[in-house]
């Protein structure tokens, strides 16, 4: 039966994992690394699956990482919570350190009006624009990784 | 106009390179889980990717454990399958390991 790759981890970046706590001689066979690709996917379905409930349970729609967390606690997993929780804080903070945009925060300048045409400021609030791009990308799809040439500054509300 | 998105690795400085789980197939796991699993925060699949590099270590771990009982230097399946039997948390994973039982191994049931 063909096993669809999209479903599991990459086997490169699993045995890599792997190789952090095994000791240098060890093999690994194929059907073991197959086997933990399986139960890997599984634990997220799992945890997953809790946290949705959880969601449910208080009202709320959209799963987030206090979710995820408390499911992996209430389901024996709990000493993930504390590398988990260093680990978000760390991510947090990386994020918070981005610098914004100066265009996103500078009042755009007054401009003539040119054929009539006078160009309104952009509408988004500069301080949440990292947060609403990412969130964007997110729900629109669009987060492959870094090969939609991201990086340059590329938005002109004038234009 | 696009800016670095969670995903696209430029953000974080590197430290979720491309050695890192890929959060895209990690959000596509978490979204089959359930019908209903609709809104996912951007936050939670790199939540997982943490979660999951946990969770390889400690099977791996537990998984070696049993390759050494048989006095061998490789791991196999039935290594991995062992642990999962021993291990309450592992649970969960208890129909996945037995669903094509190997004649020739000798786990205990």
């Amino acid at each position: 039966m063909k096993r669809d790759p999209d479903q599991y981890m990459p086997i490169a970046t699993l045995t890599r994992i792997m190789r952090r706590v095994l000791p240098d001689h060890a093999k690994v066979a194929d059907d073991a690394k197959e086997t933990i690709q399986e139960c890997v996917s599984e634990f997220i379905s799992f945890i997953t699956t809790e946290a949705n409930e959880r969601c449910h349970r208080e009202y709320r729609r959209t799963v987030t990482p206090n979710d995820v967390v408390a499911a992996m606690e209430g389901l024996g997993f709990g000493n993930y919570v504390e590398p988990l929780t260093v680990f978000i804080n760390k991510h947090r903070a990386q994020q918070d350190c981005y610098p914004p945009r100066p265009a996103m925060h500078q009042p755009p300048p007054r401009l003539p009006a040119v054929d009539g045409y006078v160009p309104s400021p952009p509408a988004v609030d500069g301080a949440n624009y990292l947060e609403m791009q990412q969130m964007r990308d997110y729900f629109m799809g669009t987060y492959r990784g870094g090969g939609r040439g991201g990086g340059g500054d590329q938005f002109d509300p004038f234009n | 106009m696009r800016q670095p998105g969670a995903y696209s690795n430029l953000l974080s400085g590197g430290k979720m390179g491309p050695h890192s789980l890929p959060l895209a197939r990690i959000k596509k796991i978490m979204k089959k889980s359930g019908e209903d699993v609709k809104m996912i925060s951007g936050e939670a699949p790199i939540v997982f990717s943490k979660a999951c590099e946990l969770f390889i270590e400690e099977l791996t771990k537990r998984a070696w454990a049993m390759t050494l009982q048989r006095k061998t230097r490789t791991m196999h399946k039935e290594d991995v399958a062992a642990a999962v039997m021993e291990t309450d948390i592992f649970d969960f994973l208890v129909g996945l390991v037995s669903h094509t039982p190997n004649p020739s191994a000798t786990l205990e049931s």
